[in-house]
């Protein structure tokens, strides 16, 4: 039972990042309609920005927080500006190869000016422990979930209580809408995407204290965002929690009950996917 | 007479000098192994520019990269055998494109210096191959190594239990059978768990392993792993008195994190290895890169290429299988100690550099690695238990 | 006739591919034939990416079927010889592409992308599990034929080319096409129209992944081993899909453009940039779906048009 709970916990605290991340994908295809393959490299930005800060300043990752956030939106806006707004009217596939190019052209850049090594950053409190009778928590990654709820309850504040908010959400509703309604679409992609880049950049932030930095951190996330957001289906953004825990629980109920079970996290996870796709596909009419 | 002759073979030897011998290097500057491989590139340019600075040979290295992968390392090979047409070829870093090279190889017949691929099936895919120089060892010392050090953990600091994290690529599991086998023959309990390497998950397996209560905690992965492993073996409370690991590379910034205090690991070379040839290495390197490499793969790199001059310079000729013979004779001290070509343990290739005993384990101690075993190579007493089972 | 102009292109295309071996390139020449190898395989898996592509299936288990072709055919190679083992191997991607595609025959765009990456993944991880493939060790692959001649692999692998070709203009050319073109325009309209839109669907499935089964198949052959990481790879299905809409989507004119200039043009970069050539491989894909949506063939269009 005591196990049971503390595998349940763990999963729980996964999820956090997990859905923070993949929150922001479901932002860039809900509303902006781009399938955004380049969305992990945001994450590495942010990793590799708390990386650099921690190195040459002895800069608590803490602080790199806000400043990944406002830095990965900036960049974010950006390559909507430049990149994704003139082929928003181009078929989906050729979208989807644009970011895909963006993706490598990131990555190589990082490569390039850091090289391929694994970057680690030692805040003083990251092992530390909190410990509730016979359960333990991380305190990082129980401040990553708490941080990453947060966001995601500012984020539901803001589609549900701002008018760029509503706008936001009436296009992830209905694309066709907005424009009925005089509402800007440009700008509501426009900040649908540097949001989506945004919450990237931070949740790259709590990785690079839980994990690490490289070149390659973001590729892992993206596949798993990209799961998650089928999951909770296309453009929902409240799906995403639920689908992101759904996920979290799975993976960690395999790597404590099965044997082996370590090495299968993955395959359960596209498992339980699959299954879940098809699930959903063959009940519905 | 006699004094013109040697006039003669000074001519000679001045002319063979004179024209640079091509070298081809293959190796992964991008792709999985892009770390090993650039540090590798650099001690290789290093040698090579100590080399032409002497004027005893002359060689012109031609690079390409295998990406890791094979369908880009083909076609890289045969550029190097046919366009840049060189007779030996320094490279097979990463096992699988190797064993994608030893086709073309066969068909061009280089003179082929490895400076990786340690997994035995290469050492198949080579077998019977007469120009085929192994300086790397095989799988098989590394864990000849590995098991001297736990012989010694049980001898004399009474360690019984082992519990192994071992990543499920052919990296970590390929030879965790035999590993799981010989450390019950020393009179080790073992448990051991595969995981996905830079998942970061490992508390469900470390609290499983808890209830095991494992002496030492040995895990076979890489890099990205390090720090989740320490991490998370404090969070959920396990108490190894040793925890042990044998990623290919470390982190950057690891050793100034408290939490690699104490941890161990086995290598083939640290830039603070005493022996002259090491620290001449790392002054040499200092100058020409102005920073300090972690990799062994640059002094790899480098012993090869030093090798390869003295060959040239004892051979007194650029014809690969003159330069072949000179090679199997050699004796040369290197920053990993001496190095003397001989048929591997299998018998199935002729001329293998290194063997288990240029391994050694270190511990991060207050900052920096520090080898600890085995005795010869120590320069500190192991901290045994470390400091995360003292809590 | 829009197909039947491109018809000089592509026969220019096979044929250089068919005669590569005997141009006088002079010391490139060995170079360009290792090449021309991989471009075929890559090729044809374009090619074949495309047609599931026309009934509006993305595919990324192409990566699952090329390792599933290639430890196929890895596995009876040793027992039974070279073509048989790549026919048996294309059987095997055969048969994983039937199971997919029939449990998955309700699932559109981006839902099916993703179900066919899950498959994919999952059957990289029991490739790395089960006991007879070598696990992560992996395994060892005899060159075709006993290694008695040296351009069978290359052959092999313009065969497979052929194939792919052959295959797709097939499509293209046959009313198959028109079943395919409505079957992603709309499923529900196709129908309506009288096109079997399950056998449709599962017919171009299963010749894209027989196809992809054969590349997988000839691929371990010259690579002499496969490990799953490699056989298995997410960047082989990426791979298959970037160069069609590269060339230009649709068509057999566009990924065979696509495959040599992409594939080409990757060789190139790498050998003559070397660190960080993949920083301009990328900004080359951003700029031509910046100013050349249809593709690279969208240059011949707009010459013409």
């Amino acid at each position: 039972m005591e196990l049971l709970l503390q595998t349940l916990l763990n999963g729980l605290l996964m999820s956090g990042v997990y859905a923070l991340v993949a929150t922001g994908l479901a932002l860039s295809l809900g509303v902006v309609g781009i399938v955004n393959f380049a969305h992990g490299e945001f994450l590495m930005m942010g990793a590799f920005l708390s990386y650099l800060f921690f190195a040459l300043q002895g800069l608590d990752p803490l602080f790199s927080l806000g400043l990944a956030f406002l830095a990965a939106f900036l960049v974010g806006g950006l390559v909507y500006q430049g990149l994704i707004r003139p082929v928003l009217p181009a078929p989906e596939l050729n979208q989807m190869l644009l970011t895909f190019g963006l993706s490598i052209l990131l990555q190589n850049l990082a490569l390039l000016l850091f090289g391929a090594d694994t970057r680690v950053v030692a805040p003083s409190y990251q092992a530390a422990t909190l410990t509730l009778g016979p359960f333990f928590l991380g305190a990082v990654p129980l401040g990553a979930f708490m941080l990453s709820l947060g966001l995601l309850f500012l984020l539901q504040v803001f589609l549900t209580r701002s008018r760029l908010g509503l706008a936001m959400r009436a296009v992830a509703q209905n694309r066709l809408a907005p424009g009925l309604l005089g509402i800007e679409a440009d700008q509501v992609y426009l900040l649908a995407f540097g949001l989506a880049a945004a919450l990237a950049g931070v949740a790259g932030v709590m990785l690079s204290v839980i994990l690490y930095a490289s070149p390659t951190v973001g590729f892992i996330f993206t596949l798993k965002s990209f799961a998650i957001v089928a999951l909770a289906g296309l453009g929902n953004l409240k799906g995403v929690v639920p689908a992101a825990l759904v996920l979290a629980l799975a993976e960690a109920l395999v790597s404590t009950y099965l044997p082996g079970g370590g090495g299968l996290v993955e395959a359960v996870f596209f498992l339980v996917l699959f299954l879940a796709l098809v699930g959903r596909a063959w009940r519905s009419p | 007479m006699r004094k013109a002759l040697g006039f003669l073979v000074l001519l000679a030897g001045l002319a063979w000098a004179q024209t640079a011998l091509k070298v081809g290097v293959i190796l992964p500057l991008s792709g999985a192994s892009a770390v090993s491989g650039k540090a590798a590139l650099n001690g290789i340019q290093l040698a090579a520019d100590e080399v032409n600075a002497t004027g005893k040979a002359k060689l012109e290295l031609v690079v390409v990269d295998d990406g890791t992968d094979a369908a880009k390392a083909v076609p890289a090979f045969t550029k190097l055998m046919t366009v840049d047409k060189v007779d030996i070829v320094i490279g097979g870093l990463a096992s699988g494109v190797t064993f994608a090279l030893s086709g073309p190889v066969k068909q061009y017949g280089p003179l082929f210096l490895v400076i990786g691929a340690a997994s035995s099936v290469v050492e198949q895919a080579f077998e019977g191959y007469p120009l085929f120089f192994h300086y790397h060892p095989w799988d098989y010392h590394n864990v000849a190594a590995a098991l001297q050090f736990f012989q010694y953990l049980n001898r004399e600091h009474g360690a019984k239990k082992v519990a192994i994290l071992y990543e499920d690529g052919p990296f970590g599991s390929a030879g965790i059978g035999v590993y799981k086998q010989q450390l019950e023959k020393l009179g080790y309990q073992v448990q051991a768990e595969p995981y996905k390497t830079g998942s970061g998950q490992f508390t469900a397996i470390l609290t499983r392993f808890r209830a095991f209560a494992p002496d030492i905690l040995y895990w076979i992965g890489y890099d990205v792993d390090a720090l989740p492993i320490a991490t998370q073996a404090r969070q959920v409370g396990l108490r190894p008195k040793l925890i042990y690991g044998a990623p290919p590379s470390w982190p950057i910034g690891f050793e100034r994190n408290p939490l690699s205090n104490d941890v161990a690991g086995m290598t083939a070379w640290l830039p603070t290895l005493s022996n002259a040839e090491s620290r001449r290495f790392v002054e040499a390197y200092r100058k020409k890169y102005g920073e300090v490499t972690e990799e062994y793969m640059a002094p790899m790199g480098y012993t090869i290429v030093k090798s390869l001059a003295l060959a040239v310079e004892k051979a007194g000729s650029n014809e690969k299988n003159r330069i072949a013979e000179a090679l199997a004779t050699l004796r040369m001290n290197t920053p990993f100690g001496p190095l003397a070509f001989k048929p591997s343990d299998t018998g199935k290739t002729r001329y293998q550099g290194f063997g288990a005993d240029i391994w050694f384990q270190f511990q991060y101690l207050e900052g920096s690695r520090r080898p600890v075993f085995p005795k010869d190579k120590a320069s500190r007493p192991l901290r045994y238990p470390g400091e995360y089972y003292l809590r | 006739m829009r197909e039947l102009s491109h018809l000089p292109f592509l026969s220019f295309f096979l044929l250089l591919f068919a005669l590569l071996p005997f141009l006088p390139l002079g010391i490139w020449g060995a170079f360009l034939l290792d090449v021309g190898f991989f471009i075929q395989l890559f090729t044809a898996m374009a090619l074949s990416w495309d047609l599931v592509a026309r009934t509006g299936q993305l595919s990324l288990a192409h990566g699952a079927f090329f390792g599933l072709g290639a430890y196929g055919a890895g596995l009876l190679a040793p027992h039974v010889g070279t073509l048989p083992a790549l026919v048996f191997g294309a059987f095997v991607a055969g048969a994983g592409a039937l199971l997919l595609g029939s449990v998955t025959l309700r699932l559109h765009g981006l839902y099916f992308a993703i179900a066919s990456l899950a498959f994919s993944e999952v059957l990289r991880t029991l490739a790395l599990k089960l006991a007879f493939t070598g696990g992560p060790i992996g395994l060892p692959v005899p060159p075709p034929f006993g290694g008695v001649w040296p351009l069978a692999a290359y052959y092999l692998s313009f065969g497979v080319l052929l194939l792919a070709t052959a295959l797709s203009l097939w499509a293209e050319w046959s009313p198959f096409r028109l079943a395919q073109a409505a079957t992603r325009q709309s499923e529900a309209v196709a129908r309506v129209l009288g096109v079997r839109v399950v056998r449709v669907k599962l017919w171009s499935l299963l010749l894209g992944s027989l196809v992809a089964g054969l590349s997988g198949g000839v691929y371990g052959m010259k690579t002499l081993f496969l490990s799953p990481y490699d056989a298995f790879s997410l960047g082989r299905a990426v791979e298959a899909l970037v160069i069609p809409i590269f060339g230009g989507l649709y068509s057999t004119l566009g990924p065979l453009v696509g495959g040599v200039v992409l594939v080409g043009l990757e060789q190139a970069l790498r050998l003559w940039i070397k660190e960080g050539y993949l920083v301009v491989y990328g900004a080359i894909l951003i700029l031509v779906i910046l100013f050349l949506p249809r593709g690279l063939v969208g240059l011949l269009g707009r010459r013409r048009g």
